[in-house]
């Protein structure tokens, strides 16, 4: 059996990688000393794959929004009753979630990893859809878009994607709305199983204290090789490039608005190291700029424009990529004011290397600390999986990553026309 | 004086001034933590200074008089991280200083980092900015504002405040209906000068737990707790037990209305069990058949069978003595929830367990147990609360003692639990 083994010293972690000959590559790390084991198995289709053709000269195929998620719960649904129960039986905990560009179903026990695991690669590659189990579906999700709908935090940063995109599909809600999910059956939830869970769109990834060589050998026992490898063209409406509108609100039950504002960004890469190059920069500038330790953050904390909820982030994905950054305010429009003026004021008088050096080491530093949760390290390795590049080399961008860089995004990344605000006010 | 200790059983390594250290030695993290807790009693009085001191303590300290500062200097330490908060464990507060930096081998080989990390710790905590024997107004205003709007925003987090509401509307003539930021009403009343006093009484009083986590050595060790001895402290208190006996009459209804499209239902039950029994591993039992995960009666029935919620949990309060079932449905459905859910709890009272229930239950349990370990947190939070409920049961011997309750157990406990209140929020009409 093939083995690939990387060493990365710097960090005391190893990874082991197998490719099964249908294409799936499995990923081992693993973590000496700890209790749980976590497999996930992951596709590379999330609710921004609304549209799609399956090769040359296939005709486009369009699907209900929102199917991706409900593809995932009915998933759990077997011949014999729920997966869930017989993950149960065996202690340990199930779950999946659906992103904006991946599906992920995943485990975490302390014992018995190799009949979790066995059930795991087994019951996502046998799907059991009925009629009935989908009408009874539609209810439960129903209430979770319900639940999101009455979420503050989710609704707020929904609504700076609808004021970015015009026809991006990442400003669909991922779970679709109680309409979109009427109109999904038993066959067009089958076509999208069929076009997307093919062992060469898919990863595996066990973190805890295992044995690579067996979870490969349980790999090879139990991955179908499908012969036929569908051709997914994956398609994406052409948005104009400026952003829809400025300015989004919206009115919900909470005690004082909550703002995310945001930069869409048009200038990215959205594959490999440049993709994560690019991501690094964003986020030391967004730090420069409003972290915790700038003159903007704590201006404006003092003068009690903002709180500790205050947070920035920054997204790279095949189709879109922008930053947002927010939390609850009494005037979102004078934060927005004092975000462009600081951006103004360091335009003028540039940026400090040495806050540069020191936000790099910080941001170094707090990315080690991640690599102590199985849970995160899980989580990171399939967001970047699919853009073709290897969480762990974010250490190597962070080392090689150069204040004269940094400074040319600077340049162009902070376009004022790029810049809209969403705002959720008490009703 | 220092003790290794493994993350199987914790025991104190030193003891000074009613300042009690623990250390868990670990390799396997990346990072080394030093937690710091302070205990009082659950007061009207005290709760929402005791919420108040540590905001206004992170705004600045000798050698970092600003929160820029002190941000700063974390991030010339590697980027550690520093948090304080607030939460209740029946009716008593715990005040937590925690930071967690990277481990030695992640560093310049002299930074020690240690040594610089708790110097910070230590003045944040003993070393505030004091002007005229009072704490810096602009930092006492500005923080009750954040205080202040922190307690209204509870109204945010729907699921979360549903459960809060429950268990507050429940115990509100008791301790434990105190928030655990406090009160607005109680918050107005504070000051500079006022807070201040209360600073140096909760410094010299309280009961201290101390957690060092990771791969430090005996000179770190020492290190910290030189540096912890030196804190002056007088007579220190001891905190009362939480009263879980009751007698509940009536159930109480509660409706509120709030904006809002999905109906949050909430039921509060008094287990009349207490958390240093031996029944209470039979509660924990009890409380997984319930609703303790995807195994259980609660998302078996509610959700799975009647399509009729997303979540539906049950969780124990169990400082308190308390059981809250809690779900997320269609606001029309309210009645047809509530029959199901009163189901459950008859099936188990009459021995309707399952076998597949009964052993998924310990099971799951035994995960959640084992899974402790990973998690500095968690062994932290773990063993402060066996501390603090008066228990030296470590991990290892509470799935022992879970899987010798029997179905029996579950039946018999089943009859001490008692619906207290019905809550639900729901639309405005």
């Amino acid at each position: 059996m093939d083995i690939k083994t990387v060493e990365y010293k710097n960090v005391d972690e190893v990874m082991h990688v197998h490719e099964h000959k249908s294409g799936l590559k499995t990923f081992v790390i693993p973590k000496k000393g700890y209790s749980k084991k976590y497999a996930t198995f992951a596709t590379h289709y999330g609710s921004i794959n609304n549209e799609f053709s399956l090769g040359e000269g296939e005709g486009v195929i369009r699907v209900p929004d929102g199917i991706a998620h409900f593809l995932e719960h009915k998933l759990f649904e077997q011949e014999d009753g729920s997966v869930m129960d017989k993950f149960s039986k065996l202690g340990s905990n199930p779950n999946a979630y659906t992103g904006f560009a991946q599906t992920v179903y995943l485990f975490s026990c302390t014992d018995r990893f190799k009949d979790n695991f066995e059930l795991l690669l087994t019951f996502v590659q046998n799907p059991h859809i009925t009629e009935e189990s989908v009408e009874k579906e539609k209810q439960i999700i129903g209430q979770e878009i319900r639940m999101y709908n009455d979420n503050p935090n989710w609704r707020v940063f929904f609504n700076l994607l609808d004021a970015f995109y015009e026809k991006n599909p990442v400003k669909i809600d991922i779970a679709g709305s109680i309409e979109s999910i009427s109109k999904i059956n038993k066959n067009v939830l089958y076509t999208c199983y069929n076009t997307f869970y093919h062992p060469s769109n898919m990863m595996v990834l066990v973190v805890g204290d295992v044995e690579p060589a067996e979870v490969f050998s349980q790999v090879e026992e139990n991955i179908i090789a499908k012969d036929k490898r569908p051709e997914i063209k994956r398609i994406f409406p052409e948005d104009p490039a400026g952003i829809r509108k400025d300015y989004i609100e919206q009115k919900l039950a909470v005690s004082m608005p909550l703002f995310q504002m945001g930069f869409k960004d048009i200038n990215f890469n959205s594959k490999g190291i440049e993709c994560l190059k690019r991501e690094i920069a964003v986020k030391i500038l967004l730090d420069m700029v409003m972290g915790r330790s700038s003159e903007l953050y704590n201006r404006l904390y003092n003068d009690g424009l903002i709180n500790n909820t205050f947070g920035f982030d920054y997204s790279i994905e095949e189709s879109y990529a922008y930053s947002a950054f927010g939390g609850e305010s009494k005037e979102p429009f004078k934060v927005k004011e004092r975000v462009v003026e600081e951006i103004g004021s360091i335009r003028n008088k540039g940026l400090d290397q040495n806050s540069y050096e020191r936000i790099k080491r910080a941001m170094n530093g707090r990315f080690i600390r991640q690599l102590n949760s199985i849970e995160r390290i899980s989580h990171m390795f399939i967001s970047v999986y699919f853009k073709d590049v290897n969480m762990f080399d974010y250490f190597n961008v962070y080392e090689n990553m150069s204040f004269d860089y940094v400074k040319t995004v600077f340049d162009e990344y902070f376009n004022l026309d790029n810049l809209a605000l969403s705002v959720i006010n008490p009703v | 004086m220092s003790t290794l200790i493994s993350e199987s059983r914790v025991s104190q390594i030193a003891s000074v001034n009613g300042i009690k250290i623990f250390h868990i030695k670990s390799q396997k993290f990346k990072t080394n933590s030093i937690n710091i807790f302070f205990h009082d009693d659950l007061s009207k009085e005290r709760a929402t200074k005791n919420a108040l001191l540590p905001a206004v303590l992170k705004r600045g300290c000798e050698g970092y008089p600003t929160n820029r500062d002190i941000s700063l200097r974390l991030e010339e330490l590697y980027g550690a991280v520093f948090d304080c908060g607030v939460t209740k464990k029946g009716e008593s507060q715990v005040i937590q200083f925690y930071l967690e930096y990277v481990a030695d081998k992640y560093a310049k080989a002299d930074e020690n980092l240690t040594q610089k990390t708790f110097d910070l710790l230590l003045n944040i905590i003993t070393k505030p900015i004091v002007e005229n024997n009072a704490f810096k107004d602009e930092y006492v205003e500005q923080e009750s504002k954040n205080l202040k709007e922190m307690i209204e925003g509870r109204i945010n987090d729907k699921v979360q405040y549903a459960v809060d509401k429950c268990l507050e509307e429940m115990c509100k003539d008791e301790p434990f209906g105190i928030y655990d930021y406090g009160s607005v009403e109680e918050l107005q009343k504070i000051n500079a000068q006022n807070l201040y006093e209360h600073y140096k009484y909760f410094l010299e009083t309280l009961p201290v737990y101390v957690f060092i986590y990771g791969d430090l050595d005996d000179k770190q060790i020492k290190y910290i707790i030189d540096g912890l001895s030196g804190i002056k402290r007088g007579s220190v208190k001891t905190i009362g037990k939480t009263g879980i006996e009751s007698k509940v009459d009536d159930v109480k209804n509660i409706t509120e209305r709030m904006n809002v499209t999905q109906g949050k239902l909430c039921l509060g039950f008094r287990t009349n069990v207490s958390p240093d029994s031996e029944d209470y591993y039979k509660l924990m039992l009890y409380n997984s058949i319930l609703g303790g995960g995807l195994h259980s009666k609660l998302f078996q029935n509610v959700r799975e069978k009647a399509g009729l919620a997303y979540y539906v949990f049950s969780r124990l309060e169990k400082f308190k003595g308390l059981m809250v079932v809690s779900s997320g449905i269609e606001i029309n459905n309210r009645d047809k929830a509530i029959e199901i859910i009163k189901k459950q709890l008859e099936d188990i009272k009459d021995g309707n367990i399952s076998n597949y229930e009964y052993e998924a239950s310990i099971k799951s349990i035994e995960t959640g147990v084992k899974s402790l370990k990973d998690s500095q947190l968690h062994v932290v939070d773990f063993y402060l609360s066996q501390y603090i409920i008066g228990i030296d049961d470590a991990p290892n011997d509470i799935i022992e003692k879970v899987k010798q309750v029997t179905k029996k157990d579950v039946v018999d406990i089943a009859e001490k639990i008692k619906l207290d209140t019905l809550y639900f929020l729901t639309s405005l009409e």
